[in-house]
């Protein structure tokens, strides 16, 4: 099978998208006969590359991560100069990959519909959309913590590798929590009595020597 | 009131979209309200790249110097903001979405819950109330128009505030412009 990759996160190759499509490709790659391309969609210059690459692939998967509750501006503006493709015949198959910060999978949920519809217009065979949250800060996670995740990635493409589909179950399971549990929710503000629920950011603001500021309004007239 | 449109026309031929903002601009206007068009493509705006700065390093403003300071001080000293695109495959286009990302400098990185679910913190007091006007696309259908909506309605939760509507070019100058008195 082959396999055209796009990795739409503005951030490129320092992205948690990237991350998780290593894992992803890593298992696809175990059938034997498998190929895959990799393009960037943050290397805006390649963009004629990219439209290029969709009209003469086979099994396309779009990841990016969730901006603004939507796709980031730059997997926009990949969508849009594929117009002239939309009705055309032999357009590959899709299948999408939204992760997000957000803990619940319900933050992407929206586009997923904005997503199956664009598989529907532009004529291509639609493979579903494997969402998952709770994505942001891995890369500061000891590998205990990510092992799991990492490992339901590479299974999703394994048996994306062997079937061409995404596996129903490992997607379900990759979306939860839907919406946070009663006892999420009580975790939550535990945390963020005890001060903890934001020292991801903290962390961040102080070695930075930005703490003080954290808080500035700076467009206030 | 003050109001800003953000004209996400990209395409500088489409006459008829930027004049029908311009006629709604006059009739706001006619009725005392301020009213600031920011036509996008003639701005210099970087596409978000994530990288929070806006939200670690410079809090509340965006490391890069772009355009995109005038759009967030127009944008956070509004009491109501106008979302305009023509839709450009099933969605606002991607120039209205390159300014859309970046307007995260307004809000803060803290998490809070919103009817049990994670959102961020608030940064100002007070943020604009939004509306949606669009021009259909020849291959436009209703479904489209209503993945919009309610992407636009649920991003309203993040932007602290409320999605008051969303009309279409088709509809009269008047039409709109009544909507927005009614806000």
């Amino acid at each position: 099978m082959r396999l055209t990759v796009f990795n739409g996160s503005p951030r490129g190759e320092g992205s948690n998208t990237k991350i998780l499509l290593e894992h992803f490709i890593n298992g696809f790659m175990t059938t034997e006969g498998n190929i895959y391309e990799l393009a960037y969609l943050s290397r805006v210059k390649e963009s004629d590359n990219f439209v290029k690459l969709f009209r003469e692939a086979e099994h396309v998967l779009l990841a990016f991560p969730l901006y603004t509750d939507c796709m980031p501006a730059i997997v926009k503006t990949f969508i849009e100069s594929l117009e002239p493709l939309c009705g055309k015949k032999g357009n590959p198959d899709i299948g999408f990959i939204v992760q997000s910060g957000f803990p619940e999978a319900i933050h992407s949920r929206y586009v997923e519909r904005y997503l199956e519809k664009l598989a529907a217009r532009l004529g291509c065979r639609y493979k579903g959309t494997v969402i998952k949250g709770g994505v942001e800060g891995i890369q500061a996670k000891p590998a205990r913590m990510t092992r799991k995740l990492f490992e339901s990635f590479y299974q999703l493409g394994k048996t994306f590798g062997e079937t061409g589909k995404f596996d129903e179950q490992i997607v379900r399971k990759l979306a939860k929590p839907e919406k946070l549990s009663r006892f999420d929710l009580w975790i939550l503000k535990l945390l963020d009595k005890v001060g903890l629920a934001n020292s991801y950011w903290n962390t961040m603001l102080k070695g930075n020597n930005a703490f003080e500021k954290r808080f500035d309004k700076p467009y206030i007239i | 009131m003050k109001i800003t449109i953000l004209n996400g026309n990209p395409n500088a031929d489409n006459v008829k979209f930027d004049n029908y903002l311009k006629n709604l601009s006059d009739l706001l206007e006619s009725s005392d309200h301020t009213v600031t068009i920011l036509k996008l493509r003639e701005m210099d705006i970087k596409y978000c790249r994530g990288c929070f700065g806006c939200w670690v390093k410079t809090p509340g403003k965006c490391v890069v110097a772009d355009d995109s300071h005038d759009i967030c001080c127009e944008y956070i000293n509004s009491d109501f903001v106008l979302f305009a695109s023509p839709v450009i495959m099933g969605f606002t286009s991607a120039l209205l979405k390159k300014a859309h990302d970046k307007l995260i400098p307004l809000i803060h990185p803290y998490f809070e819950l919103v009817q049990n679910e994670v959102h961020h913190l608030s940064r100002y007091d007070k943020y604009p109330l939004m509306g949606l006007l669009l021009e259909k696309g020849k291959d436009t259908d209703e479904k489209d128009i209503e993945i919009i909506s309610d992407i636009y309605r649920r991003d309203a939760i993040n932007f602290k505030t409320s999605f008051c509507f969303i009309r279409l070019t088709t509809d009269s100058v008047e039409e709109v412009a009544n909507e927005i008195n009614g806000v």
